[in-house]
């Protein structure tokens, strides 16, 4: 019953926010998540566990940690950011219904045994999470909206493909008896081949990631901030559960080159981006690349997908969080009317620069360690020159993205006077300061991931 | 017998799915696409009750009810509200170029199985393969919501069709993508009503 616990919460919170205690929104969307959270930690106490149904190993725990943190942060940190929002699109039990069946539906996706299924919960975040990127209620809010579920839903209907190719072959989804059972063939290379192409496109791996910066720059701040953070790593989750069943060079060069264009594609845009929140879509883009390139290379580069997935996920939140308190005070998403940020709102200039900087890899954030075992890991399987090129994108990458951020928050001064800031802040602040921490967690980490890093 | 009339089936869907292709009546479309549904799903009900395959009658059933009826209803009753939306202003391509890459893309799909995927399994797979590529060429060459979503509509017929010839998915699976589709559907219906088509070059959504 525990391994059902997290998904369970949120959907109760869900069924409580929209028709049981509807007025008190706030109060259950808080005490939801936080006992999805409470039992997510629990969980990483328990024995792994499968069944039909379940299939709960260290991997899925982590993922399940990963998005309760993040999930209590965005709902306590909507609670002030919803209310200020004008002419909403939705009403604000609707908003808290839609975040939770959404976590619910993401909390799943890690924890089933059943690539079918997966597929089915990660199509449901697609529907769940729609509505939430139109909130702010204009013509391109809903085209955003628009373009994130017609391109998601064409690319998750190759990953349907590529689960039928399996099935067709394997005669079986059960990711546990996929494991043991190893298959081979090449309409098993098919499926797998098409599952990322599949998978990737809701992941935001090139070539199908163009709904990405506009639905991440035009959605909510805690919209924004639960799908960069979370729901695209979810969607690499079963690639990851591809790569533990069927080991192939072919895949492991397509998934490779695919992560590398990824990264070389997204540094370059970022260069020329006008608009913070686009700016940081683009950097989600980078890191999604690399985690994709490290989970293709396996080993100590799976590994090192793991930690920039995980510190990745508690940095970006708290910078889209911090993005939506900018927006709400300056009222403009461009990069040039942002001066002086230090001066006018010194905590969030201060941890956008180091959540900034987070995202990046700059040393010594735990994403930088991350970046570094899969460019390793890069150099010892496709040489020095493939390993040079991705070191070449990542650092484009660091420089356009840091380079913006240090001109927002110390190049002369574009507001007033110093804005009181809410306490809030602290939410994106907890975030970004764990991400920073999740370093010393890594060798725990490791321990606990033995059994899936080979 | 049972492959001629898959591809008797295949046949009838790609051709209507070209006839989607130089439509501009958004309605016409969608009861095109309620007729695809309809033949698909009295396909399966046959081959259901002839094989005494019960999950089959099932999922046929549930085609029928979802794809058949309530799908073209919802997206008929939005239409109905919304009349302006009745026809669309202009295609992205012209009707007899979109035509000629429907045929096009029913001869690339023809290559593709006998050069690529003849070891795949059955060489009947060009038929929802081109289905599938008339749904996908559906969705980029409009800038209307509708025919957008008819397109996704296609593409997940086809889906069926595949799953006819290789060995369709569990039952529990099937039953879960049937109501994915329901809510996408649900939910791109209110964006449908709502969203402008012809937006201008904006900056937020640029770069």
């Amino acid at each position: 019953m525990i391994y059902y616990l997290p998904g369970l919460f949120s959907m109760l919170g869900a069924l409580f926010s929209f028709a049981l205690l509807r007025k008190k929104e706030r109060l259950v969307s808080v005490i939801s998540s936080l006992l999805s959270l409470i039992s997510a930690i629990y969980l990483m106490f328990c024995s792994n566990f499968s069944n039909n149904l379940l299939y709960v190993d260290n991997l899925s725990k982590i993922f399940t940690l990963m998005i309760a943190i993040v999930y209590v942060g965005v709902v306590v940190f909507s609670i002030e950011y919803i209310t200020n929002l004008k002419d909403k699109f939705l009403k604000v039990y609707q908003y808290f219904s839609l975040l939770h069946i959404f976590s619910a539906a993401l909390f799943f996706s890690v924890t089933l045994n059943n690539l079918g299924l997966i597929w089915v919960c990660i199509e449901a975040t697609t529907f769940s999470s729609a509505l939430l990127v139109a909130v702010e209620n204009d013509s391109i809010a809903q085209e955003a909206a628009w373009r994130y579920i017609i391109i998601v839903s064409v690319g998750l209907v190759i990953s349907l493909i590529s689960t039928l190719f399996l099935y067709a072959y394997a005669n079986t989804l059960s990711i546990n008896a996929l494991i043991k059972e190893k298959p081979t063939g090449s309409m098993f290379l098919l499926g797998a081949l098409l599952s990322i192409v599949g998978y990737g496109t809701k992941a935001g791996v090139f070539p199908m990631n163009t709904w990405l910066p506009d639905t991440h720059g035009k959605a909510p701040a805690p919209v924004s901030a639960i799908f960069s953070a979370i729901l695209l790593p979810v969607s690499l989750y079963p690639i990851i559960r591809i790569f533990q069943i069927y080991q192939n060079p072919k895949l492991e060069f397509f998934a490779f080159s695919l992560g590398f264009l990824t990264v070389a594609s997204a540094s370059l845009i970022a260069g020329s981006q006008k608009l913070y929140k686009r700016l940081f879509a683009y950097s989600s883009i980078e890191n999604m690349g690399m985690a994709l390139v490290g989970i293709s290379l396996g080993s100590w580069g799976l590994f090192g997908a793991i930690i920039l997935i995980f510190a990745h996920a508690l940095a970006k939140s708290g910078v889209f969080m911090i993005t939506g308190n900018i927006l709400h005070h300056f009222k403009t998403k461009k990069i040039e009317d942002i001066k002086g940020l230090y001066k006018t709102m010194p905590k969030s200039a201060l941890f956008l620069l180091f959540g900034s900087l987070a995202v990046t890899g700059a040393p010594p954030s735990a994403t930088f360690f991350g970046e570094l075992l899969i460019l390793s890991k890069t150099i010892q399987t496709y040489g020095y020159i493939a390993g040079f090129c991705l070191i070449f994108f990542v650092g484009m990458g660091f420089l356009f993205i840091n380079l913006k951020v240090i001109d927002m928050v110390f190049s002369g001064i574009s507001a007033p006077k110093k804005i009181i800031e809410s306490n809030f802040v602290y939410i994106p602040i907890l975030n970004i300061a764990f991400s920073v921490l999740f370093l010393v967690a890594i060798p725990f980490l490791y321990e606990f991931l033995k059994g899936i890093i080979q | 017998m049972e492959k001629e009339i898959f591809i008797l089936v295949g046949f009838l869907e790609i051709v209507m799915a070209i006839f989607m292709q130089w439509q501009v009546y958004v309605a016409s479309n969608i009861t095109t696409f309620k007729y695809q549904s309809w033949i698909l799903g009295i396909f399966l009900l046959a081959f259901g009750f002839i094989d005494k395959d019960v999950p089959m009658v099932i999922l046929a059933l549930l085609t029928i009810i979802t794809r058949a009826i309530f799908i073209p209803k919802y997206l008929l009753n939005t239409i109905n509200k919304y009349l302006f939306r009745a026809r669309e202003n202009k295609h992205r391509i012209s009707t007899s170029l979109s035509v000629l890459v429907s045929v096009l893309l029913a001869i690339f799909s023809y290559i593709l199985s006998i050069v690529i995927l003849s070891n795949v399994g059955s060489s009947l797979i060009s038929i929802p393969l081109t289905l599938m590529l008339q749904g996908a060429f559906l969705i980029v060459s409009r800038s209307n919501a509708y025919a957008q979503m008819i397109g996704y509509l296609v593409m997940e017929n086809a889906m069926f069709l595949m799953g006819f010839i290789f060995t369709s998915l569990p039952f529990i699976v099937e039953a879960g993508v049937i109501m994915d589709i329901l809510g996408i559907v649900m939910i791109g219906g209110i964006l449908m009503k709502i969203r402008d088509e012809d937006i201008k070059q904006e900056e937020e959504l640029l770069g």
